[in-house]
């Protein structure tokens, strides 16, 4: 008898061992180098960082040259991008400091801060700066464009169209016509947009990244207007056409959604593991009950957490927020405040489905109407919404 | 046209990535009853793009790397809390890894009592990166947490109530003042030049001057072309237009004080003192540039801040002239004058200079400081 008892013993307390393992919160674990060689960070930045510490030195030597600082705020973004972190964007924003005032900063710093902003989610912010530069100078479609995709990302539309309206204007074909197209597709003018973006994506010559942005508005076309199966092969084309983190976390939704999370677990498994990549594959794991899960999810858990101390980052973070706690954390109500926060500043599809899925697994009726009352207000039509709110 | 268009792709895609946390230190304070105690979490990663810890500019910070920085670290850190009533002294050091990558844990202690609403300047990152934050944690005995965010970009002290004037720049004044008087490879240079200037050469050998006017004007001269000259090359290095490596500075500025010390006792330049000083004043100019380049002058007031330091160091300078010229002009008519204030003192020179010399060509550790 006493052997299986050990045994069991032995066992229990090897169980108890791994769910530490999954579960200790490493909030903060010492470090204890053992080598002078031992790598203790790794800073992004890859090969561009040579240049970028070059552009660095040069504009703290002249601090009030905007070229040097747009250049190196641009530098700055686009990591921030790649790598999904906003600390480059905080960056940006300090070599653009020494032009306060949108009255009298170049067109492109402006242009520049705005671009930062919006990355940092500061979607008034941002709308105001690019208003002031446009006041200005009407004839910088860039600003148009950003304005129009802030506007859109807000749910007024009726604003957005205006933004587009000035890229046709302008004579800026490609970016008017797509521009059009996101905001028919987002009214239900499912048919018309779809025909438009075809057209535009009939044209050989266009490059890999305006090709794959293109198909990636005509899948979420297509999700709006309750096709999946074209809507994934939309994406397919878009990741043939150019891979990026935007539309494999995108296409990840939505097989997220058509239960077949072993396919999304399989397109963001050697991605880097940026928020918006763990967080789908907490959401897959969960749901599919794969083995690595629970560590996973932890590993998420810990960085909302982390992120948390910081007050204002659950408003920043709170459409993730609200994802992880009613996918991951089963906890309907929570999600259901976190989703409601999130639509004081970002009203796009993915906003309100979220929202109607707490709603429903919280059980309150009440705030699905309160929904679909914004949703008329914005004049978004979406056939999953619609299926979620009945 | 292509370059527009690439920029708008990268516009429009900007929405839905964004998740990673921003950039937050993370600082504990606790009240003990002997004073305060203060943890400092700041990410390397944050480090680096304030003060360049990856000095090989691998992208790897290695643990010598940031064993190295330490001090750097610190300084960097340091001036930029204030909490009125409260001086903060380095208590220790360690690393920690968080869920956003690895952070210096930096320890600091003072022997004061917290008020119940501390005044706090916060200054970390505020050129590098406005959007970051310290999350500070207050813990009393007997008492709850108290939480605060410290804004960086604030310029007015933080925490309720208690209008304590905390300065929140650090004085670039008292640093150059600061430098000069601990800096003893400067003093100790200064000092070589003046030793003789109350003093005249003689085929009979040293003789005391017989008026301090006489001293004045050499000695006015020869503090003067030092400090035109240091203040070129601190300009030059300072704003970027020279620079040259530290391993190439250190040693010469050494060898600038073994050359002054053996010219008192054996005459090298004779009436070439002013142009040698000039010449030596270049490379201890390099070295100050070094110093500052430690205190990562704000890059706003990056001219004024340059002003205040040098300014700083003529201050000091002249304090230590006055001081040394007013005991040597007092000791001038002793007999042993010559043979051991001069001799004396210039063999000690020669000897300091040398093992200085030494150690920073073979980064052996002889002296204490």
């Amino acid at each position: 008898m006493q052997l299986p008892l050990r045994h069991l013993l032995f066992a229990a307390m090897l169980l108890a061992a791994l769910l530490c393992a999954a579960f200790a919160p490493a909030q903060a674990t010492p470090i204890t180098p053992t080598s002078d060689e031992q790598v203790i960070e790794v800073i992004p930045g890859g090969a561009g960082r040579a240049e970028e510490r070059r552009l660095k030195r040069a504009l703290s030597r002249q601090p009030q040259d905007a070229k040097l600082a747009v250049q190196l705020a641009r530098r700055y973004m686009a990591e921030a991008r790649a790598s999904g972190d906003p600390r480059p964007a905080g960056q940006a924003l300090a070599a653009l400091k020494p032009w306060p005032d949108p009255a009298t900063a170049p067109i492109d710093v402006l242009l520049m801060q705005a671009t930062v902003q919006q990355y940092l989610h500061d979607f008034d912010g941002a709308a105001a700066l690019l208003q002031q530069l446009l006041a200005r100078d009407p004839a910088q479609p860039q600003a148009w464009l950003t304005l129009a995709t802030i506007r859109r990302v807000q749910g007024l539309y009726a604003e957005s169209d205006g933004g587009c309206n000035r890229l046709a204007a302008l004579r800026v074909d490609l970016y008017a016509a797509a521009c059009r197209a996101e905001n028919d597709a987002l009214r239900g003018r499912y048919e018309p947009a779809r025909k438009d973006l075809q057209v535009l994506l009939a044209n050989p010559s266009l490059d890999g990244d305006s090709r794959n942005w293109l198909l990636t508005t005509l899948a979420e076309l297509e999700e709006l207007a309750g096709r999946p199966e074209a809507a994934d092969a939309a994406y397919r084309s878009a990741l043939a056409a150019s891979d990026d983190a935007y539309t494999r976390t995108a296409y990840a939704d939505l097989l997220i959604t058509l239960h077949r999370e072993a396919d999304a677990l399989a397109l963001l498994r050697d991605q880097p593991r940026t928020d918006a990549v763990l967080l789908r594959v907490a959401i897959a794991g969960t749901r599919a009950k794969s083995p690595g899960a629970a560590r996973d999810a932890a590993e998420m858990r810990e960085r909302i957490a982390q992120a948390n101390l910081r007050p204002e980052a659950r408003g920043v973070h709170a459409r993730e927020q609200s994802m992880f706690a009613l996918q991951v954390e089963a906890q309907p109500a929570h999600a259901l405040d976190l989703a409601r926060l999130n639509l004081r500043s970002q009203r796009e599809p993915i906003d309100l489905r979220i929202f109607a899925q707490a709603a429903r697994a919280a059980g309150q009726p009440a705030a699905l109407q309160e929904l679909d009352k914004l949703r008329q207000d914005i004049g978004l039509q979406d056939s999953r919404l619609a299926e979620a709110t009945r | 046209m292509k370059y527009l268009f690439s920029l708008l792709m990268l516009a429009l895609f900007a929405g839905p990535a964004a998740a990673h946390k921003a950039s937050d230190a993370y600082l504990q304070l606790q009240q003990q009853p002997d004073g305060i105690t203060l943890r400092w979490d700041i990410a390397l990663r944050d480090l680096d793009a304030a003060i360049d810890l990856d000095t090989n500019g691998d992208g790897q910070l290695t643990w010598g790397e940031i064993k190295a920085a330490w001090p750097r670290i610190e300084a960097y850190a340091l001036p930029r809390l204030q909490i009125a009533g409260c001086e903060m002294r380095p208590a220790g050091q360690g690393l920690e890894q968080r869920s956003d990558g690895a952070y210096a844990v930096l320890r600091f202690a003072s022997p004061c009592q917290l008020g119940a609403h501390p005044a706090i300047s916060y200054a970390l990152m505020r050129d590098v990166d406005p959007t970051h934050r310290g999350l500070l944690n207050i813990q009393r005995s007997g008492q709850g947490a108290q939480l605060m965010v410290l804004d960086p970009s604030r310029d007015e002290p933080q925490g309720a109530g208690a209008a304590q004037p905390a300065s929140a720049t650090p004085s670039f004044l008292h640093e150059g003042v600061l430098h000069i008087l601990t800096g003893y490879d400067h003093v100790l240079f200064l000092l070589c030049l003046l030793l003789t200037a109350v003093m005249r050469r003689t085929p009979q050998g040293w003789q005391p001057l017989d008026r301090l006017p006489q001293a004045l004007l050499p000695i006015f001269g020869i503090v003067t072309s030092f400090t035109i000259a240091h203040s070129i090359t601190l300009g030059l290095a300072a704003t970027g237009q020279v620079t040259l490596p530290s391993w190439f500075i250190e040693p010469a500025i050494a060898v600038t004080i073994i050359v002054a010390a053996i010219d008192n006792l054996h005459p090298l330049f004779r009436g070439r003192r002013g142009v040698v000083t000039f010449f030596f004043g270049l490379i201890h100019g390099f070295g100050f540039a070094g110093a500052l380049a430690e205190l990562n002058l704000p890059t706003g007031a990056f001219a004024w801040a340059l002003l205040q330091f040098n300014l700083g160091l003529e201050l000091g300078q002249l304090a230590i002239v006055l001081v040394a010229v007013g005991l040597l002009y007092t000791l001038r008519r002793r007999t042993v004058y010559p043979r051991w204030v001069i001799g004396g003192g210039s063999t000690v020179a020669i000897v300091l200079g040398a093992m200085w010399l030494l150690e920073r060509t073979t980064g052996l550790a002889l002296l204490p400081v």
